[in-house]
């Protein structure tokens, strides 16, 4: 006989599938916690922009430029910009490029399977003829004929990001928009907002052609059926959210040692799991990006941070866990989204398929630092 | 002209102590702070009237005072004073600048502040013996009151054990000054009148001796020293910074001014045994350093251990070994008011000095990241590094202490090892690995915390890489000074033979006449 109460889930974070089930989320409500998400994703949309931009840019522009010295510049190179550029006032790229050589490294989704395909291949050929016929480069295609397809499955990884982050731009600023205009007010509204918008951008094509020539080449066509959700955004949140690369700045890891799994599956260094107190020791790569974010920060989300014993002096800090709290929102909107079936279902054997799904994401979840946010 | 830097701070003194207006603690400390630093500028302007290629006493005052007993006010500056006299200016703004902008009581407190520079500038600038004793006695009021009012928990305890160690100290100084004047006959305690007399070396043991047991006191010698750390660890941080930067070195400079001074015969028979225990200063001081959590406790007992450097050049009292010492003093002054302000800091922002409890501090934005580089540039500093006063000061130690006792600096080079291991353990528990959560919300470090640092240890890589400016004042004095003790005296008395090291480098203690800082380049050349 089965039961219609379902038994309190077992799990270690059986608060947390508890509170997913009856509608909460990750991040607990408050004000100030909606403030921080918000005002935080305001200044991520943005930078998201520029970054979407220029990894368009340099996937359609930089099409196998052997040295692309100016590829951060969108085209526009001037001395005023050179000049800023060497001063670092600038959006740094890098980050962009760092996330995108995660997702290439770790892969995953239909466009990780695409890339190895005889369709890409054929593609790419074509492409590779059209960019390096009758230029010296064309010998270092006959010696390495894996170098410069290699680098077209780097270009199309450029592309791919730049399109899923072109769409969680403008989903960020309109959630802005909306907070704005008092319309989001809880965190559960944020979740619904991401939720609903990943939901709708699920099925949008991932495609990426470049012209050469005056000629279009189709290195992913719409015909390949690759999509938003499935082979951008759940690769991204896997490879951004949980794995990344073994690396924090303060902790050196000893692979020979086996402190990093030889399994990347395995790997827990992502942005869910990232200390944000190293922020700005050298060579922690959200620095970046938190730098990016300062500059647009929201006034109020300015003013709430001066409040701090610190005010400016640990402003990417506290940017950083802002933004981890927001990551977890988004991950909840991803873990909903991707339910099986309907949250409210009253039918025992979806509620413990529900449970089951819920409970696999938490398993992943065990180490990050869910529990610092609970408190923070 | 000598006179205003000891009445102008005084003047100050009464005038922050009794109006009424002073009573707000940032005007205090403004116009303190304007007082020290109008008394810097004049020492500024004292080192443009002073004749480096004169070995004696300059810009000399006399006025009578208590005949009978002997006590005129006598005061002068030499090489060996001058750069002394300049950093007490300097610490003192350093000190008041660094202090808490709403402490307690802020007219007793500045005016205690600005009575101990100008005592300790009186006791720089004597030139008669009493009013050394009297400069000397009157630093510890104003010390003692400012340990036992705004110190620590166990400030009490503190204050009095400092008290009562240096006030003995005082005693016995004085008795040797009275047993100066009462075996010589002679009617009065200027110090060049006294420097002439005739005494039997016996005698001399015994008055010297008793110089050494009160200027070790102060020093502090091992094992007279137990009041330092305790004192040091009870202290507000600008007190720290004037009790390590000078008033320890009121005992190595009345050492030089009054026991090598005046019983150059006595220090020769005696030297070897200060060579020893500024060994046991040395190793002493650092193993017990090692031993410590406390980071005041720390660079206390590190002070231990480097003014055993001074005894050491001191000991050999040669021209080189004299400039040695002057330049291993200032170096010191520096280096530990630096360290001194660093702990400060960190105490201040984090509630604790503990290094078992501190942690990560280096990080950038919710750490203290440029105090603890510049604590990693003070420790180097201390441990010798080369580009810093304290290599140059060190090295000179070393180099000129050598010739004559080789086995004792040996040991001492042993120490600046030591001082590496301590100071390095420091930094590694308490700067680097991760901050943990309960120092992750530390209040904010401002530019007014940084600066005082910022400009010690700007001071002390200067000085480092143009060591001349530190050692140019004091060649003369410190050559005639080391005349005193002729060389061949010295080998026959030391416990080890010497004969082949003074054959190997004669440069060093024969040519005394000509300024000791060159000698000692040309015998680093003739060497290579």
């Amino acid at each position: 006989m089965v039961s219609l109460t379902q038994q309190p889930s077992t799990h270690p974070l059986a608060d947390m599938i508890h509170c997913l089930e009856s509608g909460g989320a990750l991040l607990p409500d408050s004000p100030d916690n909606v403030l921080e998400v918000v005002g935080v994703l305001k200044s991520y949309g943005v930078v998201l922009d520029a970054y979407s931009r220029n990894l368009i840019y340099i996937a359609e522009q930089q099409f196998l430029v052997l040295f692309p010295a100016f590829k951060y510049f969108d085209g526009e190179v001037s001395l005023k910009k050179l000049l800023r550029h060497w001063w670092h006032d600038r959006i740094n790229y890098e980050y962009a490029e760092y996330c995108m050589k995660g997702m290439l490294w770790h892969g995953g989704g239909g466009l990780d399977d695409y890339l190895d395909s005889a369709e890409f291949s054929r593609r790419t050929e074509a492409a590779i003829q059209a960019k390096v016929g009758g230029t010296p480069m064309q010998l270092l295609h006959k010696l390495f004929s894996n170098f410069l397809p290699e680098q077209v499955r780097q270009l199309a990884y450029y592309s791919g990001l730049g399109q899923f982050w072109r769409v969680m731009s403008d989903m960020f600023i309109d959630l802005s928009d909306l907070y704005d205009q008092g319309e989001v007010q809880t965190i559960a509204d944020v979740v619904a907002h991401i939720r609903d918008a990943l939901v709708e951008a699920a099925a949008l094509p991932i495609t990426y052609a470049v012209t050469i020539k005056g000629q279009t080449y189709e290195i992913i066509p719409k015909s390949v059926g690759l999509t938003f959700l499935a082979d951008t955004a759940l690769p991204y949140v896997e490879a951004v959210f949980f794995r990344s690369f073994p690396f924090f700045g303060t902790v050196s890891y000893n692979a020979q040692a086996h402190q990093i799994s030889e399994k990347p599956g395995d790997f827990s260094y992502g942005a869910l799991f990232a200390d944000p107190l190293p922020i700005g020791s050298a060579g922690i790569p959200p620095t970046l990006l938190m730098q990016d974010m300062r500059h647009y920060l929201p006034g109020y989300l300015h003013d709430f941070y001066m409040q701090g014993l610190r005010g400016e002096d640990d402003l990417r800090v506290k940017i950083c866990i802002s933004f981890q709290k927001s990551m977890f929102c988004v991950t909840t909107a991803t873990v909903l989204g991707l339910m099986p079936h309907p949250l409210d279902t009253t039918d025992p054997v979806q509620r413990q398929e529900n449970r089951t799904h819920l409970e696999n994401w938490m398993d992943r979840l065990l180490t990050s630092r869910l529990a610092d946010v609970q408190s923070e | 002209m000598l006179s205003t830097l000891i009445w102008a701070p005084v003047l100050g003194a009464t005038v922050i102590a009794f109006l009424p207006q002073f009573s707000n603690s940032e005007r205090a400390r403004q116009a303190a702070l304007a007082i020290a630093i109008f008394t810097l500028g004049w020492t500024v302007f004292l080192i443009t009237q002073f004749d480096i290629s004169n070995a004696g006493l300059q810009l000399q005052e006399t006025l009578p005072w208590v005949e009978p007993l002997g006590l005129t006010y006598r005061l002068g500056v030499d090489g060996l004073s001058l750069p002394l006299v300049v950093m007490n200016s300097f610490l003192v703004v350093i000190a008041i600048y660094s202090s808490d902008p709403k402490i307690n009581r802020p007219r007793l407190y500045y005016a205690l502040f600005l009575l101990l520079g100008s005592a300790v500038a009186g006791a720089f600038l004597a030139q008669n013996l009493l009013l050394f004793f009297l400069f000397y006695e009157l630093e510890l009021i104003p010390l003692y009151l400012l340990i036992a009012i705004w110190g620590g928990a166990r400030r009490g305890y503190a204050a009095t054990k400092f008290l009562i160690y240096t006030a003995t100290s005082g005693i016995l100084i004085l008795a040797a000054f009275f047993g100066l004047t009462l075996l010589t006959g002679v009617s009065t305690f200027d110090y060049a009148a006294l420097q002439s007399q005739a005494l039997p070396l016996g005698t001399q043991i015994i008055l010297l001796v008793t110089l050494l047991v009160g200027f070790g006191i102060k020093i502090p010698l091992v094992p007279l020293h137990t009041w330092l750390p305790d004192a040091h660890v009870e202290a507000s941080t600008p007190t720290s910074v004037l009790l390590a930067g000078m008033l320890l070195k009121l005992g190595t400079y009345g050492l030089l001014r009054f026991g090598l001074g005046l019983f150059p015969e006595a220090w020769r028979v005696l030297a070897p045994w200060l060579a020893a225990i500024a060994v046991v200063n040395v190793l002493y001081g650092s193993f017990v350093a090692i031993a410590q959590t406390d980071m005041k406790k720390i660079v206390a007992y590190s002070s231990v251990g480097h003014m055993g450097f001074v005894i050491l050049a001191s000991a050999a009292a040669t021209p080189l070994s004299i400039l040695a010492a002057v330049g291993q003093m200032v170096s010191h002054g520096l280096i530990s008011a630096l360290l001194f302000l660093l702990v400060g800091v960190v105490y201040s922002k984090t509630g604790t000095r503990d290094v078992t409890v501190l942690r990560g501090l280096l990080n950038p934005e919710r750490g203290l990241p440029l105090i603890g580089s510049l604590m990693i540039a003070g420790v180097m500093a201390s441990g010798g590094i080369p580009g810093m006063v304290g290599f140059v000061a060190e090295f000179v130690v070393y180099r000129s202490s050598f010739s004559v006792f080789p086995v004792q600096t040996l040991l001492c080079v042993l120490g600046t090892g030591l001082t590496a291991v301590y100071f390095l353990n420091l930094v590694n528990r308490a700067f680097f690995g991760r901050l943990p959560e309960n120092l992750a919300n530390l209040p904010r470090v401002y530019w007014r915390d940084r600066l005082p640092s910022v400009v010690m240890t700007v001071l002390i890589i200067f000085l480092g890489l143009q060591p001349s400016w530190l050692y140019r004042w004091s060649e003369g004095t410190s050559a005639a000074l080391g005349r005193l003790t002729p060389s061949p005296a010295i080998s026959h008395m030391a416990p080890l033979p010497l004969i082949e090291t003074v054959a190997v480098n004669p440069p060093e203690i024969e040519l005394v006449s000509t300024p000791a800082f060159e000698n000692f380049q040309h015998s680093a050349l003739s060497l290579e």
